[in-house]
């Protein structure tokens, strides 16, 4: 859109006020002689009915807008078919300019060339051409079969935005203990939607490092929705008043602190992204890109990843690390928990040692950890 | 639920910066006040008698736990630790400072939220039923079509400087709560046509003064076609809706002169030559957005429950909430919960902080991570499993959100009025609070049973007064606060303005005249009948007789 002071507009323009009627102004415009409309009131917006009327029915001659406007409205102009605005003395172009620019995104189709957003999403959400077919009658199992059959060999990013394209009809959220290796996953959701959530299970015995590693990862990735979700308080009073049920019973108090807040926190979703991979541990070899257990979806979007593979990744990103990472901690959980690891020994081995348990109940069926 | 995607996050994030732009040149002086008034507006900034206001959009009503805990946190943190929902599921914030509003803009992004369009001569937020996607007579879910509105209305390039405000609202069947036909356009979903939706439409609905009761100009606009249908009627009214005069200037006016017929034929005749080929949505973005609104996973449950049973015997409280408060699921062995915001004696519509950060953790742990905020000024947990209800219901009690009084008398609408508003004649709080505390005995509200009772303190009508079953409206007599009461209004599918029953009176005659018209009701109702059936049988006289029992009645 053109932006003049004065002067410039030829004899054949033909000047209108932006309350003359419709068939007037049709009439007006019916030989396609410049037609300049001028708005007596910045309140009163029927220069803008009248200008996209005038396009729609084809005119194609020069129209102007004139009188009293404001910056704010260039785009308005710009959108309802003005190609040009002549300024009043005293107006400031620069204020003009910036306003036409202040969107980069519309939401309706106007006569501007702008394409709706509704448009750019048809084009940007496209499915990837081998994911399976909504179905709503498939049961869960089987819709994991085929979500892993299509996904089992994508890369983590493009696992990440099939199963958030809301396409899939999916309620999703994210796991994260904000460990050793969380950066990495939630660097990848961060880039495919920022605005998932994130479940985090504080179960009042995590490091001080993490807590604050928390803080500082979600802010610099931009992720806008990290839960954080505690145990019940009344369980933890009844089940665990001293703090320590970790000592005597670690299953139960990995029952408390995690298996239950989370499926209370994951009621309402349908499936968990989690950062788990094949190599971490023996029990986790197996592990497929996307899993049925108990009535959700567990999506392993970094399944495949190696341990290399990971690392490069997160010195591409130039990644923050946990804290503790450096001094030999490679899978954090909570304190008393949680030891160094040595070389050669496989990344879990820190977790629960000299006891009998590798898995803290999350990731297991329902169940398995009950037996 | 809907999610922002990248588009919508950067229209959110760019209106931020471009209102901060607007702010810089209000204060260099480039725009005038009387510039910047209507660009302020637009972004929800209100100057009311004390403070500016910032009202926040939620769009239909719909939120998760992490926007009520960021509504929360700004109560906290900007104004004086509450906010007030509002008869447009809008909530307003009365003592943010003006160099905060940016910040708290850019807060409400990076919830997905915003204040965009809740004031103005523009398309306002759109509203519909708060049971939307739980009742179990809706043909199907509004909410993605007021997400199709949201958007399409959004900045729009035509109709962001109407004659006046414009406000639409849609239900997804036939019993009206939402009160469409008091909206500028009503939507009502009326069936299916294979994959497309057909909607009735009401125009020319408004409250404020010289109220209107919507008229039907449609009965089966197609879905695809909608959004050209709203063209051509928003186009109609932006070329011929009077601008001379603010108080003819809403489109109740411009189809009451024309009549319904001639605005019909000028609707068709701008719908004609529109090219609707590029309104038409495409259908995969209608299936995507409706994609957003899928049913929450519900368990499969036989509609009984031994732990809801258990504690309807064992407690006569958590019982009378029950009967009150619980609104039937469509999905057994679930329910709607209504959590009221209208404590004995407390200001309607107003939460505080903490008691927003109650309702996000039982909208997370027991609702599928949603609640909703009621055009009546409360909030609904709209799905919480039978078993649940009692856990809730506990909660909610050590929160003081318990009371049992949805729909009851004490469930009173009432404007902020002349405690904040600029515009007001007459307090409405402190009459909602005397009216409260008067009828607080819980045994005679159930007696009484529903009944709409609504306050304005002018007669903008922004606490609905005019479709109250009773009304009460702040009048400014000689420089008084008086009050005129009115009888017989409704705002649901047999919407009717309330009639003036004589003449206004003091603030402190206003709850006890309340009450006998009440009385009067349980003597002469017959079986089955709600006040306002009563009403609709024998008419306004006998009430009013009630109400001016003792005091003169001439006007
Ligand atoms: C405190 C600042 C407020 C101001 C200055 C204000 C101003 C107005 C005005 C001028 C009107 C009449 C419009 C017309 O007739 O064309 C109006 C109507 C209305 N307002 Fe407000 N209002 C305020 C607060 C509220 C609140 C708190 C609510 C909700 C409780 C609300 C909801 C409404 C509704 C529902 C209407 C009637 C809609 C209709 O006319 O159809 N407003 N308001
Ligand atoms: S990891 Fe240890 S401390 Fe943490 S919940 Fe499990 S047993 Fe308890
Ligand atoms: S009805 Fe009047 S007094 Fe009440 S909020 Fe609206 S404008 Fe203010």
């Amino acid at each position: 859109m053109r932006l003049f002071e004065h002067g410039e507009i030829g004899p054949q323009t033909r000047r209108l006020t932006a309350s003359t009627p419709l068939d007037q102004v049709e009439a007006a415009a019916s030989d396609g002689a410049p037609i300049m409309i001028e708005f007596e009131a910045f309140r009163d917006g029927r220069g803008f009915s009248l200008a996209t009327i005038l396009r729609e029915r084809g005119f194609s001659g020069s129209l102007i807008a004139t009188g009293d406007l404001l910056p704010d409205q260039a785009r308005h102009l710009m959108r309802s078919g003005f190609d040009a605005v002549q300024l009043r003395p005293g107006d400031d172009p620069a204020a003009w300019r910036r306003m036409l620019e202040a969107f980069s995104v519309v939401y309706q189709p106007a006569f501007d060339a702008a394409v709706p957003a509704w448009t750019s999403r048809g084009k940007s959400l496209r499915r990837p051409s081998n994911a399976p077919p909504i179905d709503e009658g498939t049961t869960l199992g089987r819709r994991a079969a085929e979500l892993n059959a299509a996904l089992r060999d994508a890369d983590p990013l493009t696992v990440l935005r099939t199963v958030l394209d809301p396409r899939q009809g999916l309620r999703v959220a994210a796991l994260s203990s904000f460990g050793a290796e969380a950066a990495v996953l939630l660097d990848l959701l961060a880039r495919a939607g920022p605005s998932t959530p994130v479940i985090f299970l504080e179960t009042g015995q995590h490091f001080l490092q993490t807590l604050s590693y928390r803080t500082t990862l979600s802010k610099r990735l931009g992720l806008t929705d990290v839960r954080i979700v505690v145990p019940d308080a009344e369980e933890r009073a009844d089940l665990d008043p001293r703090e320590d049920l970790w000592r005597t019973d670690p299953d139960a108090c990995c029952d408390l602190r995690k298996v239950r807040p989370l499926a209370r926190a994951a009621a309402g979703f349908d499936a968990l992204i989690t950062g788990r991979k094949r190599y971490q541990s023996g029990t986790r070899a197996r592990l497929r890109v996307i899993e049925a257990l108990d009535g959700k979806l567990r999506i392993n979007p970094l399944a495949n990843w190696s341990a290399d593979r990971i690392a490069t990744y997160r010195a591409e990103r130039d990644l923050p690390g946990h804290p503790l990472a450096d001094q030999g901690y490679a899978s954090i959980g909570c304190w008393p928990c949680t030891r160094p690891i040595e070389d050669g020994e496989d990344s879990r081995a820190g977790r629960w040692s000299g006891v009998d348990k590798v898995e803290c109940g999350i990731h297991l069926g329902r169940r398995r950890a009950a037996a | 639920m809907y999610r922002y995607d990248e588009f919508d996050a950067a229209l959110v994030r760019e209106r931020v910066e471009e209102f901060r732009d607007q702010v810089a040149r209000r204060a260099s002086g480039a725009l005038t006040e009387d510039q910047f008034k209507p660009l302020r507006l637009m972004n929800g900034v209100y100057l009311q008698l004390h403070a500016y206001m910032l009202r926040v959009a939620v769009p239909y009503g719909t939120m998760d736990s992490r926007q009520m805990r960021r509504l929360a946190h700004i109560a906290r943190t900007y104004d004086k630790g509450y906010g007030h929902f509002t008869t447009r599921t809008n909530i307003q914030y009365n003592w943010p400072a003006l160099t905060d509003l940016p910040a708290i803009l850019e807060d409400l992004a990076s919830v997905e939220m915003h204040a965009i369009q809740t004031s103005g001569n523009c398309i306002r937020n759109v509203t519909t039923d708060v049971f939307a996607g739980a009742a179990d007579d809706e043909i199907e879910d509004p909410r993605p079509w007021c997400e199709i509105l949201r958007q399409w209305s959004t900045i729009h390039p035509e109709f962001s400087f109407l004659p006046r405000k414009f406000k639409v609202a849609v239900i997804g069947g036939p019993n009206d709560r939402a009160a469409i036909r008091t909206h500028d356009v009503g939507l009502e979903i009326v069936g299916r046509d294979g994959n497309d939706t057909l909607f009735r439409v009401f125009v020319g609905g408004g409250q404020g003064r010289l109220p209107h009761i919507g008229k039907e100009i449609a009965t089966d606009v197609r879905g695809t076609e909608l959004l050209a249908y709203l063209t051509a009627i928003l186009r109609a009214y932006n070329l011929l809706g009077r601008r001379d005069n603010i108080h003819k200037a809403r489109i109740k006016i411009l189809v009451e002169s024309l009549g319904i017929e001639a605005f019909r034929a000028e609707v068709d005749r701008q719908f004609e030559t529109l090219r609707d080929e590029d309104l038409r949505l495409p259908q995969a973005e209608v299936e995507r957005i409706r994609a957003y609104f899928a049913p929450p996973a519900f368990e499969t449950l036989d509609g009984s429950s031994g732990a809801f049973d258990r504690a309807v015997l064992a407690d006569p409280d958590f019982a009378r909430w029950n009967r009150n408060n619980v609104r039937r699921h469509r999905q057994p062995g679930y329910a709607s919960a209504v959590i009221s915001l209208k404590g004995l004696g407390e200001v309607p519509g107003d939460i505080t902080d903490t008691q927003m950060e109650v309702v996000a953790d039982l909208a997370e742990r027991y609702s599928f991570d949603e609640v909703r905020a009621a055009y009546e000024q409360n909030l609904v947990l709209p799905h919480v499993k039978l078993d649940d209800l009692p856990s809730v219901w506990r909660a909610l009690l050590a929160a003081g959100l318990a009371t049992p009084n949805a729909d009851l008398a004490t469930d009173v609408i009432a404007c902020p009025g002349l405690d904040y508003c600029s515009l007001a004649n007459a307090r409405s709080i402190p009459v909602a609070q005397a009216l409260s505390k008067r009828l607080a005995d819980l045994d005679y509200q159930e007696r009484v049973g529903p009944v709409r009772i609504n306050m304005s303190g002018c007669i903008n009508a922004c606490g609905h007064h005019h479709v109250g079953h009773i009304g009460v409206l702040g009048v400014d007599r000689k420089g008084e606060e008086y009050y005129q009461i009115t009888v017989g209004g409704s705002p649901d599918e047999q919407a009717a303005l309330g009639q003036i029953v004589g003449r206004s009176l003091p603030s402190e005659a206003v709850a006890p005249a309340i009450q006998r018209a009440l009385d009067r009701y349980l003597e002469i109702r017959e079986d089955g009948e709600r006040f306002i059936d009563t009403v609709r049988r024998v008419g306004h006289e006998p009430f009013g007789e009630a109400i001016y029992e003792g005091l003169d009645a001439a006007v």
